[in-house]
Formats: C-alpha cells, structure tokens, sequence
C-alpha cells in the first residue's frame, strides 16, 4: 500500500533562520496526522513547503509515486492535496457559494471559447458545481449563507466555509493549519466529529497542525512535535504527552 | 569631448530631479505600500506656485525656493489629509489608494490646464549671469544649482532619516506601520510627516524644473520619470532610488544628443523592460515572499 | 444631427475600450497605463494596412486583432510576474514606447503629422454590434469559472494558487483578451475619426478607463458601461467645458472612493433574465 505522502528530510532557510530543520514525515491512507509544537516552531512552514508556496532548499516531497517537490502550487492542488489556512483566506468579493465553486475549478473541464459563449457543455459544468457546493453548504449547515459574501459571517462559520471549500477540490490529503483556532470549546468538539466524519465520508488523509491540544490527542493516530525547525518526538498521542523532550519544549526547562 | 562632458553634465543635474522625484515617491511607497501618483500633482502645485511668487512678489532665487518648498510640504500634507486618510481610516485596500492618487494627479493637471490653459509660463529670469566656465565646459548656472541644491536637499534628507526621531520613526513605519505607536508616536502623524517630506521634495522638484523648463500643465506627468528611476532602483531603496535617478539623467541625456528623444524613449524602456525580466526586484530593491 | 451621432459613435467607442479595461482593471485587477498603446496599435495597424497596403477592411481590422493579440502576449510574458505596482509601471512605458515608435517610423505612419485621409468605414451600427458582442462574451465569462478565478487572483492571489488556479496563465489570458478587444476598438477609431496621430491616447487617457472602472463598480461590467457612456458623452457634449468634465470626473471619483467604495454599481448587474422572469410572473 503505497503512503500518502513522504516527506523526506525538507529545509528551509529565511534570511538566516531555520525555520524547517530536516523534517521528514510519512503519511499512510486514511491517516489523521498530527503536528504540534510551540510558536514558530515551523509547522505552518511545513505545509507551506509540501503545497509548493516557498520551494525546499533542500530535501524531497512525494504524493503517491509523484515528486512534487519542485512543482507550482497550483499543480499540487490539481493532484490531490487541498488546505485551509491559519489566517483564514476567503476571497472576499465572492459570494459563500462562489467561495466553493472555485475550489471545484480543477474538475471543470469546459474551454475558454466554450465559456465565451456560454455551450451548452458550460451550463451543465456549472450545474454539478452548483449541485455539489450546494451539498456541502448543507453538510457543514451553511446553506442560508450561499449569497452572503465570506466576511458577513461569524467567525466559526468561515472556519467551517474555508473546510468545505478544501473538500470541494476533491482532495485525497487534506492539510488543516490551525482549524481550531479562535474557537470556544463547544466549537473544538463539533470541529473534532466533523474532522472524524469528513475522514471516513471522504476516504481522505488529514494532517492537522494544531495548537488545542485535546482536539489533537483525540483525533490523531500519530503526532509529530517540531521546536526550531526539527523533529524532537513522533508516535501516538498517550506516547507523546508523557515524553520529556516535548514537555520541555511546551513547558521550558524548569519542569 | 567637451560636449559629451556637457552633455553628461547637464544629464546628471537633471538625473539629480529624477533622484528627488524618485525619493519622494519611494517615501510613500516604504510607508504605505502604494504608489502614489499624486506626488506629480504635488510638483505641478509648486511648480505654479513658485512661478507666481517669484513673478509678482519676490524675485530673490533662494527666497522664493525656500517657500515654495516649505508651501509644498503644506500641500503635501492637505493632499493626505483629503485624498488619502478618509479611506484610509476606513481600511481602504491599497488598490483604492492607488486610484485616488492617479485621481489626484489627473485632477490637478486638468485643473490648470482648464484655468490657466495650455500655456507655457517661464519663470522671471533670476539670475544675471547664466553660464559658468568650469574647465573646458560651460555649464548652465540653473544646472549647477539645480545639482547643488539636489544633493544639499538628499544629505539632509538622510540626516532626518538617520538621526533624528520621527525619521526613525517613519523608516520603523516602513518595515511594519504598527511600530511608530511602540514608540509612542502616534501613527496619523507619521504617515502625514512622510507626506509633509515627499511635498518638500516635490516643492523642491516643481520649482527646480519650472525655473528650468517653465511651466506648463503637464510638468506632472514629468514625474513619471522619477518613478521609473524608482522601480529600476528598486522600490523601497531610497539609496537605489537616488543612485537610478542620476543614472537614468546622464543615460538619457547623452542618448538624446546620439540618437533622437523619440529613440531614446525606446532604448530606455526597452532596457528598463530587460532588466526587470532578469531582475524584477530592482537593482536595490528586496524580493518579497508572501506567506500563507 | 451629424455632430450628436459623431458624439454617440465615439462615446461608444471609448466604451469598448472601457470594456477592455474592465477585463484587466475590474475583474482581475491588474493595473495597465498602457491600453493606449494598443489602441494605437490597432487604430495604426488597420489604417496602414488598409491606406498603404491596400488590404481589404474586414482584413484590415482582423490584422489589427491579431497584431494588438500578439503584442499583448509578447509584453505579456515578462511583465505578467511583477509585482502590481512595477506593472503599473511597465505598462505605462509600454504606451509610451509606442508612441515613440510611430514617431520614429515616420516613413510608415506619417510620424508626428499622423495619417489623414482615413474613410468613414464605420458608422454607429457596427459599434453598437460590436459592444452588444463584446459584452455577451465578458459577461459569459464573468459568470462562469474564468470570472471567478480572476475575482479571486484579484482578492488573493496566494490563495487562488492553492485552490488549483494557475494566476500566470489567467493574467495572460487576460491580457491577451484584453489587448485583442482595445486593438479591435483602436482599428474602429479609425474608421471613425478619419485623423490619427501618436497623441491620441496617452497614458492619461489610459489612467481614465481605471478610474472609470472603479466609479461604475468594479464588480459590475453595467456600471462600467453606463459610467464609460455618461463620462464621455457628457464631455462630447458640453465640449466647452471640456477640460472642466476631467476636473469634474476626478472629483466626482474622489467622493465615490471615499464615500462608496465599492463604486456606484457596487454587484448590480443589468439582468435580462430577471427582467423576463418577472414577466413571467405577473402574467
């Protein structure tokens, strides 16, 4: 069974800091991943390298039986791999039902003269498009906010539209950088079921950077823990919340 | 020989207005990350205002220069405080500032040519001696100072910026606009300071290229010029700004007198075009990386 | 009567051109003071073409289609990368690199003096044709995939890249589409002043299809018609104030940005649809 993802020993250098330090990671099917650690610790410049936004100065990516180290971002997502962002990036001069189309923009398959024209292939294109966000805006219970543009909404539901936009690109490996942040807890367990059902509906991988630490150790497999730029721990969540070096990391030295 | 060393001379003094222009538009640019076209409406204002005041009040070169210059840090600061803070307090994305200042550079130059017409204004003759002997060159008296008072203005420039506060508190303000407040200056002000220094360098400019080329509505659209040595320095390099400014003055005074103005216009933007395919940062400028 | 209907065929006129800045500007945000270039392009291409080369009009104007394509392609390819205000800049040497050159190839183009004696080919019909088209295919696109991406290379291009968005190659769709409409409309101004020179459109001129884009609203194409055919009929008409109607439109842009910001049309669009459903409905 081939691994969803392998990372292999990836760095980045910026104007003399190493934010990523040889991380190295292998992701199976099916998997809910983990990456925790303290502030700056790296993590959101982990998924910025494997979804091609800063190129690796050293090291390989792979999806599948692909290098994708060197591609453009654009090409990662068409293949397969789809995210969410830590300061949420929704494109505020389109509407919520807009918002999902474009993620949905790689499975269309109509041509520019076709859309200048509006064939008939165009309309149907558009239909399944429409059909399908309009199924995900009932999922994640937005659906009165199709015509609302992103920013009108409360804070949760543009965390929730941003994760139904990543679904609507059809991802096999979905990157979620700080899903939980600015939640309250009654939100981080309806986030926790809704992470757990998206895995099994979808058949998808998930890797999770995170912060709130009993929405990773619940739904997590294994967990990585990154301080400047490096691996300092891997394994399963009870392994890693009794481990000394991540302790130290979290807590400092006097613990 | 002596001509190409006039031709350089005069290339340069020239250059010198570029580097002003390319400066006070690179403040701007540092502070709010805009380009703003309206610092050539600011030129043109002065450039009248200097015409009218040394023809109706005062005659003295120095005299008159020194208020058209403190009048265009005035003006300066009223363009901000009306065109740019309203939908800056707002939240306006840079796109929107951008519009306004081309709005405002428009409008100032429709302005004047609807009231006071296409007309050429030269301004009052100031000076009795207008050649100097300098070795084997004679060189324009109007480029001499024109060159002189641009590198006075530069050094003095870079003093404010270096030593004193508020110049440390708009470079602080360049890298991220949140700093000056830590400092515990208030921000508004900073921004309206930076405009206040980009309106004395546009009096200066306006003044300077009136008395050398006498005014008419469009000595704006001169300013694009000093926009151009901008990006070719690199926009946010004030240095590089400067340093592009002179280049692109002698460059294009010594290609006028070989090949034509028309040619020329080509051979410059074709290499400007080059050179920023190789290096789309500048010579000094620094590659931004976005970050998700 | 002839002075209203020269009025109307150039504010129609200038509409196409506005249509081509919409494109660029309004839907995804790029920033050319260079439109004047191509429209120079096409007015001088169909004329020289079709006065000294004496090719038909129909392929007169397809050259100059073809030729403003090209061009745009090939300025395209390393301006498309820069950053927004470097391009707004290139752009503008662009336009003024093309002015320099037909002045400079005076042999051809009649240098300063222009070329004169161009026939009246087109009359108002054609235009109005021609923006009825060039509408129904902005406004296919703009409610389709292609108006979509470019909304969101123009809110966040970051972030369209990750969402599968190629932004090089749609911004040079773009500009290519954009350069084909301006030239097709400069190779029209031809056949309709019958007079052109390298002064024609300047990057001032350029720098009003912006700033007319942005009053109409620059999420509606109807609100940069309708603001495109009030401005320059407006100045057409009350020729004497002529100077004044720029004074008039920088001011009036002024207080949209600060007071509207999202300009007059803000979304509106003109829909027939909703129109005949409403219809419908009452009958």
């Amino acid at each position: 069974m081939m691994d969803v993802l392998r990372v292999v020993d990836i760095k980045k250098n910026f104007g003399g800091v190493n934010a990523v330090d040889g991380f190295a990671m292998v992701q199976a099917k099916d998997e809910i991943t983990g990456i925790i650690g303290p502030n700056g610790a790296g993590k959101t410049t982990v998924f910025n390298l494997i979804t091609g936004v800063y190129p690796v100065d050293f090291g390989k990516i792979w999806f599948g039986d692909r290098d994708i180290t060197a591609l453009p971002s654009h090409r990662i997502t068409a293949l397969g791999i789809a995210r969410t962002f830590q300061n949420i990036r929704l494109f505020r001069n389109l509407t919520v039902l807009e918002n999902l189309k474009i993620a949905y923009g790689i499975r269309i398959r109509y041509t520019l003269w076709e859309e200048m024209v509006r064939y008939p292939t165009v309309g149907r294109s558009e239909k399944e498009g429409e059909d399908l966000a309009k199924n995900y805006l009932s999922y994640f219970g937005l659906e009165k906010y199709a015509g609302s543009f992103p920013y009108n909404l409360p804070y949760g539901l543009q965390r929730r539209l941003e994760l139904a936009r990543a679904l609507m690109a059809s991802p096999k490996l979905l990157l979620l950088d700080e899903p939980g942040a600015g939640l309250n807890p009654r939100e981080i367990r309806q986030l926790m079921e809704t992470i757990l059902h998206i895995q099994t509906d979808n058949h998808l991988s998930i890797i999770v950077v995170e912060h709130h630490m009993e929405l990773v150790m619940a739904i997590c497999t294994t967990i990585h823990v990154l301080n400047f730029g490096k691996k300092i721990a891997q394994g399963k969540p009870e392994e890693i919340q009794h481990n000394d070096a991540v302790l130290q990391a979290y807590l400092g030295d006097k613990v | 020989m002596s001509t190409v060393l006039q031709q350089l001379f005069n290339g340069i003094s020239i250059g010198g207005v570029y580097a002003l222009e390319a400066v006070g538009f690179g403040i701007i640019f540092n502070i709010l990350k805009f380009s703003n076209f309206s610092h050539g409406g600011v030129v043109a204002i002065c450039a009248y205002f200097g015409y009218f005041i040394s023809k109706y009040f005062y005659q003295n070169f120095f005299v008159t220069l020194v208020i058209t210059t403190v009048a265009g840090g005035f003006i300066g600061v009223i363009v901000e405080k009306l065109i740019f803070r309203p939908i800056r307090l707002k939240g306006a994305p840079l796109t929107l500032l951008l519009v306004n200042s081309i709005t405002a550079a428009m409008l100032v130059q429709q302005f004047f040519a609807a009231t006071l017409g296409d007309d050429y204004y030269p301004y009052p003759p100031m000076m009795k001696q207008t050649g100097l002997n300098l070795w084997t060159v004679t060189v324009s008296k109007t480029y001499v100072l024109m060159f002189a008072i641009t590198a006075a203005v530069l050094i003095l420039l870079t003093y404010v910026l270096k030593k004193t506060k508020i110049g440390i508190a708009l470079r602080a303000a360049s890298t991220d606009i949140r700093t000056p407040s830590l400092m515990g200056i208030d921000i508004d002000f900073v921004v309206s300071f930076a405009f206040f220094i980009a309106g004395v360098l546009g009096g200066i400019t306006g003044y300077l290229l009136g008395m050398t080329y006498s005014v008419d509505p469009f000595i704006g659209s001169q300013i694009l010029k000093g926009i151009i040595a901008a990006i070719i320095g690199g926009i946010g390099s004030l240095g590089g700004g400067c340093i592009a400014g002179l280049l692109l003055g002698g460059v294009e005074s010594l290609l006028i007198a070989e090949i034509g103005a028309s040619l020329t216009q080509i051979v410059i933007y074709s290499a400007i075009f080059v050179l920023l395919l190789i290096r789309p940062e500048g010579i000094a400028g620094k590659r931004v990386i976005a970050k998700a | 009567m002839a002075f209203y209907l020269k009025v109307l065929e150039i504010t129609c006129l200038q509409t196409i051109f506005v249509l081509g800045a919409y494109l660029m500007t309004g839907l995804t945000g790029l920033f050319s003071l260079g439109q004047g270039g191509f429209v120079l392009i096409g007015a001088y291409t169909a004329a020289v073409a079709y006065l000294k080369f004496h090719l038909a009009f129909p392929v007169a104007i397809a050259l100059a289609i073809l030729v403003g394509s090209v061009v745009g392609f090939l300025i395209g390819i390393p301006t498309l990368r820069l950053h927004r205000d470097y391009f707004l800049l290139v752009t503008f040497g662009f336009g003024e690199m093309v002015r320099a050159a037909l002045l400079h190839l005076a042999q051809l183009t009649g240098g300063a003096l222009g070329i004169a004696g161009i026939p009246q080919l087109v009359g108002l019909p054609m235009i109005l044709i021609s923006i009825a088209v060039i509408t129904f295919f902005i406004a296919n696109l703009k409610r389709s995939r292609f108006g979509r991406n470019c909304i969101a290379i123009r809110d966040d291009e970051l972030a369209a890249s990750l969402m599968g968005i190629h932004v090089y190659g749609y911004k040079m769709r773009v500009f290519v589409l954009s350069s084909a409409i301006t030239s097709y409309g400069g190779a029209l101004y031809a056949f309709v002043l019958m007079f052109i020179e390298p002064n024609l459109f300047n990057w001032l001129e350029s720098a009003k299809l912006i700033v007319i884009t942005f009053v109409g609203g620059i999420n509606s194409i109807t609100g940069a018609i309708i603001s495109s055919v009030i401005y320059y009929s407006f100045g057409e008409f009350f020729r004497f104030i002529d100077v004044w109607r720029d004074v008039l439109l920088a001011v009036a842009v002024l207080l949209v940005t600060i007071f509207r910001s999202q300009g007059i049309f803000g979304s509106w669009e003109f829909s027939l649809r909703r129109i005949l459903r409403r219809r419908t409905k009452a009958t």
